[in-house]
């Protein structure tokens, strides 16, 4: 292996998932490097009807969401409720180095595979089960979405409006699927440490409902320690308590993120004297105000006059200024400004591929290493496009 | 009782078991994305030595010991605390800290940063999460450390990056949510404020990612004998979990400013309806109920008793449901509310409906799935009690996660690293802890 390749080039990857959660772990294992075969049904898999399209094209080859879970994946069609599929999957199964797959306890069932089976037959292959709770237990077949996994797994109950009338609101992105595929990943990764030492496999069993369970941060600690429940609050964290709004709106209606209560005094000090610079921070720069007690009792009169301090600029100016003072404000982004971003340009973060039709854009990989480049991927496979050399039909296998 | 000596022998480091036992790291990590990053690595058999500041008072020690979430104190919102602190109470620092050795150590004097660089030595990967500077300041860099132990990972955790004109820029998980456009994509639709995150997702996910890179790290360098600088910026793995929206811009040049954007609970780019979050029995308890196809649609028509509303025919396809989600909505939520939430989730999900209640941390303490799966393992604890802590969401058929001690105290394995591990004699121990080095 060259030293500048990446950790898991020359790894055979086969991918029997549907969801964002399994597909997510085969799209990071590409981008270290494996070879992923993404086994479809032969109508294509259910990741491919799912919109938003390109072009509004609903044909099974535009879906941007398969587009962006299966960059530089191969794609097989596998009719698994075949035999002579099944016998096409074990056949793939004996050079492969991983499977990921995603299928819940009653549908292996009715596919007749067995993970301890499979495990004999192939002792060095490692089998990583993404499912939404898991492989054993009384909700292992109970269905899942993103929603109803955040819903289960903590996320909703502290994510909302501070207005409880309002139900809680699910945060965007399909981030359930998002958590189960980071430990679909370290799950693949410590059972590929381990096959490394002693040259065998294992059955990795991830559950997106364990994997948000454990992703509430703050709610947790609060629970386990002091049995507080927690308040949902906009935009910020949900404490057991009401905090103040830490969202200001700017001069062009977007909004910055800034906690100017905290007791930290570093950052409500920068800010005083920023505000005082411009002439706007009226009595806020007595020293009464530096107290952080002080300043929460009249949160009311503070707020205000920073309000309108943030309302003479726009988002993009609070937001380099302030950071220009050291303090942690944050503009709030829409996707269509990070593209054109001076700093993630400059680091070289977007990946351009060249689709089927057309550029594709792409967010590079969450990690950046030294020892070696992680290259755009190459565009995501049409149905059945790499049916030719991954794929040894059932008669040649027969004979 | 058992006496101070028995829990100092029950808390006694020794090997440790697992398929990442023999990797020593030394853990310069702090608040929450490192020290989940590390956590991970320390379940799964690492040798993690958390370096923690050994001046008197500590003055930057790790901040999540001086947040006050602890037994026997009545709960204050996080930010809003004063006073003084037990440094070894805190149940955040418990939960992310366990499995974790630590060792208090000076970095602000020569001497102090010559005994790290000792320590270092015999590590063969460091782990931080400072503001930008830090480890420059103490003359930590990639370079001097592959020097200090030949072939080291260095993984760098912050929030923009160790390059580019946002380098020194500041944050915690919610700025990153914010820049990343996590925050922006989450809230209802009309222009007003989005709800975002109740958490610092970044720091969870960040933390993930640094333990995800670490572990590729160590692969290849098992392979190849090659170390790495490891430079992970929160907000670029935030921008990279947008999700398929990024492609909308990207490819199709979507914007998101105005209109329908965000949706809410809905999902406009597909027929999934009703799609939301519906009032249940109680004040504040809710539950979620995701149809997507029309089988299971005719699942909730059944277990609704089939109301004469829901045989409207233009409910039949998912095309007809999505356009009438506003009555929809309404008809569920007249359907859920006063049901209790649980009830409902169970008779939903036995008929094939993807439901669930909005689950709390007492919910999920009762949850039987959880409690089936074994996902929270109780650790005691000298000051914070036997406590429940965050466990594994993975099983393996053979690789073991080893949750050996809960959370040090603040230096509590100084002995046994400067001792056992580095080898230093008592009298220099002595002489360092006289000097507030250590």
């Amino acid at each position: 292996m060259q030293p500048d390749m990446r950790p898991y080039a020359g790894l055979k990857v086969v991918e029997l998932s549907e969801d964002a959660a399994g597909e997510m772990t085969g799209k990071y294992l590409a981008e270290l490097g494996a070879d992923v075969i993404k086994v479809e049904p032969p109508g294509g898999a259910a990741s491919r009807r799912i919109g938003p399209f390109a072009q509004g094209k609903q044909d099974g080859e535009h879906s941007l969401h398969f587009w962006f879970y299966n960059p530089g994946k191969n794609s097989v069609v596998v009719d698994l409720d075949d035999p002579r599929g099944i016998t096409m999957l074990r056949d793939m199964l004996r050079d492969a180095d991983l499977l990921i797959i995603g299928y819940q306890p009653a549908r292996l069932a009715e596919l007749g595979l067995d993970y301890a089976e499979l495990q004999s037959a192939f002792p060095s292959l490692i089998i990583v089960s993404v499912t939404p709770y898991g492989l054993e237990g009384p909700w292992a077949d109970y269905r899942s979405s993103d929603l109803v996994a955040l819903a289960g797994g903590g996320q909703l109950n502290v994510s909302g409006y501070d207005d409880h009338s309002i139900p809680p609101i699910r945060p965007g992105g399909n981030q359930a699927y998002h958590i189960a595929a980071s430990f679909g990943l370290a799950g693949a990764e410590i059972a590929l440490l381990q096959r490394q030492a002693d040259g065998l496999g294992q059955l990795v069993d991830v559950s997106m409902h364990d994997s948000c369970a454990i992703t509430v941060e703050l709610a947790f600690a609060f629970w386990e320690y002091q049995k507080a429940p927690m308040l949902r609050q906009t935009c910020r964290h949900a404490q057991p308590m009401m905090t103040h709004c830490a969202l200001f709106e700017c001069a062009d209606g977007r909004y910055i993120y800034a906690v100017i209560m905290l007791a930290e005094p570093k950052p409500w000090k920068a800010l005083v004297a920023w505000m005082e610079e411009e002439g706007m921070a009226l009595d806020l720069v007595e020293d009464r105000f530096f107290d952080a007690k002080y300043r929460q009792e009249n949160f009311g009169y503070v707020s205000e006059i920073v309000e309108c301090f943030f309302l003479t600029k726009t988002a993009e100016e609070a937001y380099h200024q302030g950071q220009a003072r050291e303090i942690p404000i944050g503009m709030l982004h829409a996707p269509e400004e990070l593209v054109d971003d001076a700093h993630l340009a400059a680091r070289g973060f977007w990946r351009d591929t060249a689709g089927i039709d057309g550029p594709i854009r792409y967010p590079g990989a969450p990690f950046v290493f030294s020892g070696f480049a992680i290259p755009a991927p190459a565009r995501p496979p049409r149905l059945g496009e790499h049916n030719g050399p991954f794929r040894r039909d059932a008669l040649s296998l027969a004979r | 009782m058992t006496s101070d000596a028995a829990i100092a022998a029950a808390r006694k480091p020794g090997p440790r078991q697992g398929p990442l036992a023999g990797v020593r790291i030394a853990d310069f990590t702090w608040v929450a994305a490192g020290p989940l990053a590390t956590r991970f690595l320390a379940d799964m058999g690492a040798e993690v030595i958390k370096i923690e500041d050994g001046r008197p008072g500590h003055p930057r020690i790790d901040r999540i010991r001086r947040v006050t979430i602890t037994r026997g104190t009545g709960a204050k919102s996080v930010g809003h605390d004063y006073g003084d602190f037990n440094l070894n109470s805190s149940g955040m620092f418990n939960n992310y800290n366990r499995s974790k050795l630590s060792v208090t150590i000076d970095m602000t004097s020569p001497r102090g940063r010559e005994l790290a660089e000792r320590l270092i030595a015999l590590c063969s990967v460091v782990t931080e999460n400072f503001a930008p500077g830090v480890m420059e300041q103490w003359g930590l860099t990639y370079e001097r450390l592959n020097e200090i132990s030949p072939e080291i990972i260095f993984a760098r955790m912050s929030g923009f990056g160790h390059s580019g004109p946002h380098e020194m820029f500041r944050s915690y998980g919610p700025v990153v949510q914010a820049v990343s456009g996590l925050s922006h994509i989450s809230g209802l639709p009309g222009g007003g404020m989005p709800s975002g995150w109740g958490l610092s997702y970044m720091d969870n996910q960040g933390g993930y990612q640094g333990t995800n890179a670490v572990l590729a790290a160590l692969y290849r360098r098992n392979q190849t004998g090659k170390g790495t600088l490891i430079d992970l910026s929160a907000v670029e793995a935030g921008v990279a979990l947008i999700g398929p929206k990024m492609l909308d811009v990207t490819v199709n040049g979507a914007t998101t400013r105005g209109g329908d954007f965000p949706s809410g609970n809905r999902l406009p780019d597909n027929a999934a309806a009703p799609h939301g979050v519906y009032p249940a029995a109680g004040e504040d308890k809710w539950i979620a109920i995701a149809v997507m196809d029309d089988q299971q649609w005719a699942a909730l028509k059944r277990v609704m008793g089939a109301p004469d509303w829901a045989s409207d025919p233009r409910l039949d396809s998912t095309e007809g449901r999505s356009a009438a989600q506003d009555e929809l909505d309404a008809r569920m939520s007249a359907w859920t509310a006063g049901q209790d939430k649980h009830a409902m989730t169970t008779s939903l999900q036995q008929s094939g409906v993807p439901a669930m209640a909005v689950q709390d941390e007492g919910d999920k303490e009762r949850d039987p799935q959880l409690a089936s799966r074994g996902l929270y393992p109780v650790l005691d604890h000298p000051v914070c009690g036997p406590s429940r802590f965050e466990g594994t969401p993975i099983k393996f058929s053979r690789s073991r996660p080893d949750l050996w001690r809960s959370a040090p105290f603040v230096g509590e394995d100084n002995d046994y690293i400067f001792r056992d591990i580095m080898g230093l004699d008592p009298a220099e121990i002595a002489d360092l802890k006289a000097a507030g080095i250590i």
